[in-house]
Formats: structure tokens, C-alpha cells, sequence
């Protein structure tokens, strides 16, 4: 018995130690880009590596690069991450990417479904990393992003995607949801569009109304996150705004916003806007009627808050009451049309939505087959009945009610 | 290793001890000459006799003692003083002694002499007389140094036995409260005393001592701490099955909670029996502070608990097996500090363990004036000149220094070496498993803690299995709304609260 229960803890040693690797012999990957090449089925992928000694105390690498950025061609990340190991000296890991940056050629090519099957098999490629598509290709995309405040790339990417999403004007886009949104068969998938690339808007635009490359901007890092991708079954088909971003997060039950500071037409001066923080403290309410055989109604119902921020015009808006009815008009008004125009877009357009409303009608099919029959982004959706009202539940002023009374003032 | 599963062998070869039964005699000159050469008269400088004749019986008599334990003053005012003067008709009228036994025969009168007794021989009686009149030297009652607290009684347990019953019935004024004892020791027989509140007791525990009290087949037991090792069930197992408490207010809560005290001469403190894990994670002082005070404290030690036996382990597995579940920045400061260090990291954090015991072990050991380089010599080791040598990483100090500095607010000496033998149990599992083999370690250890009685009495009662208790295990209640005893002991009353009216 002793024997029996010594040989079978010595068999315990026998496996021991077999996954086990040192801090120092791994290279911890952030980014990861993926572009076209000529020939069909290769692919150009892009490591962007980090340099641990850089911005650490332990001294020495103070004058190495924060990060290394390789570029090699393969047919999926992970074998490429292989023939990275020709050039660089430690095993390559992927746990701690934070971002998976596409080009818009790639994207629009719809070869990109293929490739991010790989994130779904391995378990390096964490569910939240984000996807990322650029304007240019990926490896000139990361090659150029160069921070000035943040020393670790991978720091940049987690406080700039962070940030840029709790405002609402990119999205939150993760490989999670990619594939929740596009197994599903329905809706849109937005991803984050961003550039390096610098093509100012011409006309006029106002603080949203942009997309990555056209915000005009002095000083700073190049890189612009602003608006998104929209993919359909897998395939980029077209961009939208940081506005109609904004809107789609107002509409989504899931998507989550913190701050959304945003302007509106005044109603009395029309050559001014109101600035206001826009408060949702609840998700949309999305009601629908599945009609068989004609139109399917959808009733979404957003209750929102304001607090008016400035008033360049002046106008007494806090305490005059028949102005304040026209200022709360003015802003509903402001943002039905807007929510309207995207949602007619994307009846037209794309023949889906970016705002996982089928999530409310699949609960009225009795089985899968049933729904998939039904066809939301053939049937229901393209030809739905959509009504969306704004109701605004208080407006309110901040902690000074008037505004300096210009003729007292310039007498 | 097999042995720790294994309950000690019982010892059950009794050998005959020699035995002197020589009675005594009513000759006065072979009653000296034996005792002279029993106790090699002459040669041992320290034994004295003394001869004289008795004033009111005019007899001859002999008195033998060891000058080295006796009060001599005592013996000249009590003994020889009234012998010599005194006038009365029988010896117990003339000496002026609290206590005069009568002796039969030599083994008796070996023994008392070597408890500080005087023998008296009488010419023509075949019995001898032993007076108490010993004075063992001891150091006065000092403050409890290994178990100090901050609020709360000072007085530690001295090494004299006399002494420390006094302690305790101090503390505790109880008629119930008895004092049994018995003799172990084939050779030097010493004085075991067990205290317990008989009508609190459970009579199974305390047969169960005395047991094995009885069974002890040994030439001499000298103190408690030697005591502990003969009476314990699992002798290799890791964790210690006897608490040990230098004070005595300890001692005076677990009698009246029905526990039983065991002390002995020639130790500064006692052992408790039966045992449980709370008894050694709790400190007296818990009970002394306030509610909240006394549970945040326990909450410290809790957490001390899980970091030391726990924070070098799951580094060396969260590093070696499972960098992904790093922030990337603590990731990456590790890596870097890492850069430059030849070792592997559980060997790293080797060094760094056994370096602490090694300064722990020389600071215990090394003589007092000495003490001051001991600090030097440790904040080299242990601090910015071996990560500068490039030996270990600056996470690692870190790591160590939280490692033993927790593992000093565990303070029973017993438990706190269980805590460091675990830990390095811990750091192997963790390094050759990851945390798997960590969780699994810890699954076994745990599993083997639980599985342990002590005398009878599970180790983690009254949590599990449960029983009515005061409710002081991790946390304790507020004193007025303890209402029981430990039920795990299963005391004769059960009830710790008379007061029927507010509960």
C-alpha cells in the first residue's frame, strides 16, 4: 500500500512543469494588423510587440523604442506569429492584445470573417479585444501611431478606446460581439474606425458630425478614432459618423454611453446652437409587432434628460417658459430627425440595423428555423414600420439660471 | 511522510522500574548508613545530615536534606531549634512545621528528599518523618514577552508550579476548580498537574489525558514543552495538537470554558488541551478590546493568515503559468525587473524565503549584545543590494517582505511554524503546477486539517461540524450575547449564561 501510494506521487513529477515559462521569454503582443496582399488567401499581418524596459525604473532600454512593430505575410495570426519568431527573439503572446486593427480594403473585401476564426479557436485572443478598422492599411496604421503622452502603446489603446467610447462616438467593438452579431444573422456590427491619415471635411461640420481623418485638428498625436465601420454578415459596407455612432448607442439596448456633450439648433436664434449634456439613465424601450404579412411595427421610446450647458445666443431660456417649451421642442425635434435619418439609411441603404433590435422580436418565433425563416435583414427589417419618439423627462439649467445681460453690460 | 497520516504508536512495553523497597528500620545507625550510601554521602557535596539529640525525648535522631533545595533558615527556626529546646511528648508537638508526613520505607524517603523535604530518623522507630521545607530557586513572575499585549493582564507564568496554581486561582475562584496530579518519569519523577473545573469538564477528555499521562515510559519528562510531545496523538503531523500559553488569564478563560491546563515546575507556561484551529488564531487580547476592535483585529489576522501562507505561491503561479492574468503594466515592470536575473523565479523566490528564515532563525538564536548586526546584515539581504547585484528582482522583496512580515501576526508559536511550513509546500505546488497545483495543495492541506482531532475533539469545531459554542471562531460576538460554552467539548453545562431574562 505505502509502495503503491509512493509510486503514484512520484508519478505526479513525471508531467510537471510543462506549460511553465519564464516573464522574461515571452514578448507581449498589443496590436495586432491585418492587410491585403496580391495573391488570395495571404495575408500581411502585423505585430506590434511592447518593449517592457521602456518606461520602467529597472533602468537600462531607456533608449530603445517603447515598442516593436513586425510585419510578416501568413495565411492566419497564429502561424504567422511563428514566422514572426524568425526575426524576433522571444515566443510570441498574444493574451495581452488589446486591439485587432483591419484596413478598410480588407474589410470591404469580406475576406476578414476567415482570418478572425482564429481569435474564436485559440485562447490568446481575448474575447474583449477590440477591432479596429483603419482608413489605410493596418501596418502603416500601427507603424504611425506614435503617443506623445503614453510611453506603452498598450496603455494609449486602453485609455484612448476607453475614453472615445464612454463619449459614444466610437463603438464598443469587440471580437465577442463581432461574432454575437454576425452567427446571429442579423443587425449590423459597428467597428471603431480610426486613421493616421489627415483629410479635412469641407463645409461645415459640427462636433460629431465627422469621421476618423476629417476632424480638424492641430498639434497632438496623429490618430484619429472617430465614427465607425459598419459590417453586414462579416463585410464592411460603409462608415458612419460620430454623430450617427452616437445615435445607434442611443438606441441600442446594449451599448452603453457615458457623456454625450452634443449641440442643438436654437430655436430663437437660429445662427446659434445650444450646447447640452444629453443624460439617458435608461436604455431605449424597443416594442415590436411582428406582422407576418405586412410591415412589422417597431415603437422605440427614449427617455432622456438634458442639462443645457451653454447659450451663446443669450436668450432667456431658463426662465421664460413659452421660450424654454420652444428650446425642449427645438432639441426633440433635433434628435428625431437625426435618429430618423439613420434609421431610414439603414432600411435603404443597408437593409439592417446597427442597433440589435432583433434581440426583441426573436422571443415571438417558436424555434430558431422559425426566425430565420422570417428573415430580419431581408424581411422585417428593411420593410418595418419604425416610429421613434424622444421624450425628454427634465431640462434643466445648471447652477446659474441667467445669462450676462449684454446691453447692461456693453452701455 | 506516511507518518503524518498516522496516529503514533502507543507505547506499551511498561519495564519494571527498579524499586528500593527497603523499609526502614528501627536502628538509627542502618537507617543512616543506608541513606548515606543510597545517596552517595561524602561524594555529593550539596547532601547534609545532620545528627543531634532531641531534648524531649532525649533520643538520638538524624536529619537528612539537600542543602541546595531547602530553606535553611526554616530548617534551624522549625526543625532543630525546637528539637534542641523544645519540651512536649511527641514529635508532632515540638517541631513547628506546616506539614509532617510519615515515611515507611527508603523509596519514599528518596523521593521526598528530591522534592526538598527533610527526613527525620528517630533511634528505635521504624518510620521516618519528612518535613516540607523546600525552597526551589525561580525566577520572579515577568511579563508575558512571546505573548504581550497591548490591553490587558502582564503576568506570564513562571517556572515554579506553586507559583503558577496561584496564578490561575486568581483567576479563577471556584471551588470546583481541582488541581490533580500525577508522576512521570522513571528516574527523575516529576509533577504533572492537569487544572480543570470539575463540574465543567467532560470526564471522556479528561480520562482520555490521563491515559495517556499514564502511558508515558520515559526516564524523565522535565517540563511542559517535553510533555507536549509525549502526549500528543500525531507526533509528525504539521499541525500542533496541544496549544501552549505562557498566560495564565489564557489559561483561566479556557478552564472556565471546560477545557483542562496542564503545568508543570520548570515551565514559564501551560499546556491546554483539547484543541481546536480557533484556539490558536485567536490572541487573548480579542477579547479584551471592544467588539469591533477585537473582530477588526481578527479580520487583520485573517488576512495575514491567507498572504503568508498564500503570496509567494501564487506569484511563482501567476508568473510562471498564467502571465494573462496580469495587468499588462505589473506585467511588464515584472518582466523588466526580470531582464536582468539569471535565476528562475521560484528559485528567485527561494532565495528570498529562506533568507527571512535564516535572519529569523539567527535572530532568535543570537546573544543579545549581538542583536544590532543582525538587522544590518538582513536589510542587506533582503533589501536594494542583492536586487543591485542583479540576483533577484525588486518585486521579489516585496513579495517576501509581505510574506514574513505577515507571517508575524500569527503569534502562537506552533501554528506559526505550520503557516511557514505551508507556505513552502505552497510555493512547490505552485511551481510545478501553477495555480491548479496551488488550489490543489491547498485542497489536500485543508482537507487533512479537517480530518485532525484533538483528544477527540474535530479541529475546526464548533464551525464544522457545528455545534452551540459562544460563536468565537473568525470573527466573535458581542461578550454579552455569549450564551454558551464551546459545545464541541461537550461540557457538563453547556450554559455560560445565567441570565435567562434579556435572551
Amino acid at each position: 500500500m505505502k509502495r503503491m501510494i509512493c509510486i503514484s506521487l512520484l508519478l505526479m513529477f513525471l508531467t510537471g512543469c510543462y506549460d511553465k515559462v519564464e516573464l522574461e521569454q515571452q514578448s507581449y503582443n498589443v496590436a495586432i494588423g491585418v492587410d491585403q496582399t496580391d495573391k488570395e488567401g495571404t495575408y500581411e499581418f502585423t505585430f506590434q510587440i511592447t518593449n517592457p524596459e521602456v518606461g520602467t525604473t529597472s533602468g537600462g532600454g531607456s533608449d530603445e523604442e517603447p515598442n516593436e512593430t513586425v510585419t510578416t505575410n501568413g495565411s492566419d495570426i497564429l502561424t504567422a506569429m511563428n514566422t514572426v519568431n524568425s526575426f524576433v527573439s522571444k515566443r510570441m503572446t498574444l493574451d495581452h492584445t488589446k486591439v485587432i486593427v483591419i484596413s478598410e480594403e480588407l474589410a470591404r473585401s469580406g475576406d476578414f470573417l476567415q482570418i478572425i476564426q482564429a481569435a474564436s479557436r485559440t485562447t490568446q485572443i481575448r474575447r474583449a479585444t477590440q477591432i479596429v478598422v483603419s482608413k489605410e492599411s493596418a501596418a502603416e496604421f500601427l507603424n504611425n501611431i506614435k503617443p506623445k503622452m503614453e510611453t506603452r502603446t498598450h496603455k494609449y489603446f486602453q485609455y484612448m478606446i476607453t475614453r472615445a467610447t464612454q463619449t459614444g462616438i466610437i463603438p464598443d467593438a469587440s471580437v465577442h460581439r463581432f461574432f454575437q452579431i454576425t452567427e446571429g444573422d442579423a443587425d449590423l456590427f459597428l467597428a471603431i474606425y480610426a486613421t493616421n491619415e489627415h483629410e479635412e471635411k469641407k463645409g461645415e461640420g459640427y462636433e460629431d458630425q465627422y469621421v476618423a481623418g476629417e476632424i480638424p485638428q492641430e498639434g497632438g498625436s496623429d490618430t484619429q478614432f472617430m465614427g465607425s465601420a459598419v459590417f453586414k454578415e462579416g463585410k464592411m459596407i460603409d462608415t458612419l459618423d460620430g454623430q450617427d455612432t452616437r445615435i445607434a448607442h442611443v438606441l441600442d439596448y446594449t451599448l452603453d454611453m457615458d457623456e454625450l456633450l452634443s449641440t442643438y439648433p436654437d430655436p430663437i436664434r437660429p445662427e446659434y446652437r445650444v450646447a447640452a449634456d444629453y443624460i439617458q439613465k435608461t436604455p431605449a424601450e424597443v416594442e415590436i409587432q411582428y406582422n407576418k404579412n405586412k410591415p412589422t411595427k417597431i415603437d422605440v421610446t427614449v427617455s432622456f434628460q438634458i442639462e443645457v450647458l451653454a447659450i451663446p445666443s443669450l436668450v432667456n431660456y431658463s426662465q421664460n417658459s413659452a421660450h424654454q417649451e420652444l428650446l425642449r421642442k427645438a432639441i426633440i425635434t433635433d434628435l428625431e430627425s437625426k435618429a430618423n435619418k439613420l434609421i431610414k439609411k439603414t432600411q435603404e441603404e443597408y437593409g439592417s440595423d446597427p442597433f440589435y433590435w432583433s434581440l426583441f422580436i426573436r422571443d415571438q418565433f417558436i424555434d430558431v428555423p422559425a426566425y430565420e425563416e422570417a428573415d430580419w435583414n431581408k424581411k422585417i427589417y428593411p420593410n418595418a414600420d419604425i416610429t421613434v419618439s424622444f421624450n425628454l423627462k427634465r431640462l434643466a439649467f445648471g447652477k446659474m439660471l441667467n445669462d450676462t445681460n449684454l446691453s447692461e453690460v456693453r452701455d | 511522510m506516511f507518518h503524518f497520516f498516522k496516529k503514533a504508536k502507543k507505547a506499551n512495553t511498561q519495564s519494571k522500574p527498579q524499586k528500593n523497597n527497603d523499609p526502614i528500620r528501627s536502628s538509627l545507625k542502618h537507617n543512616t548508613e543506608h541513606i548515606k550510601q543510597l545517596f552517595s554521602y561524602g561524594t555529593n557535596k550539596d547532601f547534609s545530615y545532620r545528627d543531634l539529640i532531641a531534648k524531649y525525648n532525649q533520643k538520638e535522631m538524624s536529619l537528612f536534606y539537600y542543602s541546595s533545595i531547602v530553606n535553611g533558615d526554616k530548617i534551624y527556626e522549625a526543625i532543630i531549634r525546637p528539637l534542641l529546646e523544645a519540651e512536649g511528648n511527641e514529635l508532632k508537638n515540638v517541631v513547628t512545621v506546616e506539614s509532617l508526613t510519615e515515611i515507611k520505607d527508603f523509596d519514599e524517603v528518596i523521593e521526598h528528599i528530591n522534592s526538598g523535604k527533610a527526613i527525620l530518623f528517630q533511634e528505635g522507630t521504624a518510620i521516618a518523618f519528612s518535613i516540607d521545607v523546600a525552597q526551589f530557586q525561580f525566577r520572579s513572575i515577568g511579563k508575558a514577552e512571546n505573548e504581550s499585549a497591548i490591553k490587558g493582564p502582564q503576568e506570564a507564568f513562571t517556572e515554579s508550579l506553586n507559583v503558577n496554581i496561584s496564578l490561575v486561582r486568581k483567576r479563577v475562584h471556584d471551588k470546583q476548580l481541582i488541581t490533580e496530579s500525577k508522576q512521570v518519569g522513571k528516574r527523575s519523577k516529576s509533577e504533572v498537574n492537569f487544572l480543570y473545573v470539575s463540574d465543567l469538564v467532560n470526564d471522556d477528555i479528561l480520562n482520555n489525558l490521563k491515559k495517556r499521562l499514564d502511558e508515558i515510559n520515559t526516564d524523565s519528562v522535565r517540563n511542559v514543552e517535553l510533555l507536549e510531545q509525549y502526549i500528543e496523538e500525531r507526533p509528525y503531523s504539521i499541525f500542533p495538537s496541544i496549544h501552549y500559553t505562557e498566560r495564565p488569564d489564557k489559561a483561566a478563560s479556557y478552564l472556565e470554558d471546560g477545557y483542562i491546563i496542564i503545568l508543570m515546575d520548570n515551565s514559564a507556561a501551560c499546556l491546554v488541551v483539547p484543541v481546536t484551529f480557533w484556539s490558536f488564531f485567536h490572541a487573548q487580547e480579542d477579547r479584551y478590546l471592544r467588539f469591533l476592535y477585537g473582530n477588526f483585529t481578527r479580520a487583520i489576522r485573517l488576512f495575514a493568515f491567507y498572504l503568508t501562507t498564500m503570496i509567494s505561491a501564487t506569484y511563482v503561479g501567476i508568473t510562471n503559468f498564467h502571465s494573462e492574468m496580469l495587468p499588462p503594466d505589473l506585467l511588464l515592470a515584472i518582466t523588466a525587473s526580470r531582464e536582468r536575473v539569471p535565476f528562475p523565479l521560484i528559485f528567485e523566490v527561494l532565495i528570498m524565503e529562506v533568507a527571512f528564515e535564516l535572519i529569523r532563525e539567527a535572530g532568535i538564536r543570537i546573544p543579545n549584545p549581538l542583536g544590532p548586526t543582525i538587522g544590518i546584515v538582513g536589510a542587506l539581504i533582503l533589501g536594494q543590494a542583492a536586487v543591485e547585484a542583479n540576483i533577484i528582482s525588486p518585486i521579489i522583496v516585496i513579495v517576501a517582505a509581505v510574506s514574513g512580515l505577515t507571517s508575524f501576526a500569527i503569534a502562537d508559536v506552533s501554528i506559526n511554524f505550520t503557516v511557514r511550513i505551508t507556505r513552502f509546500i505552497f510555493i512547490a505546488a505552485a511551481g510545478t503546477y501553477g495555480m491548479f497545483g496551488l488550489a490543489g495543495a491547498f485542497l489536500v492541506w485543508f482537507m487533512y486539517a479537517a480530518s485532525l482531532k484533538s483528544f477527540g475533539v474535530p479541529f475546526f469545531s464548533p464551525l464544522a461540524p457545528y455545534f452551540k459554542s459562544p460563536g468565537d471562531t473568525v470573527f466573535r460576538k458581542a461578550i454579552k450575547n455569549e450564551i454558551w460554552r464551546p459545545g464541541n467539548l461537550l461540557p457538563k453545562d453547556l450554559r455560560k449564561k445565567r441570565d435567562s431574562t434579556s435572551k
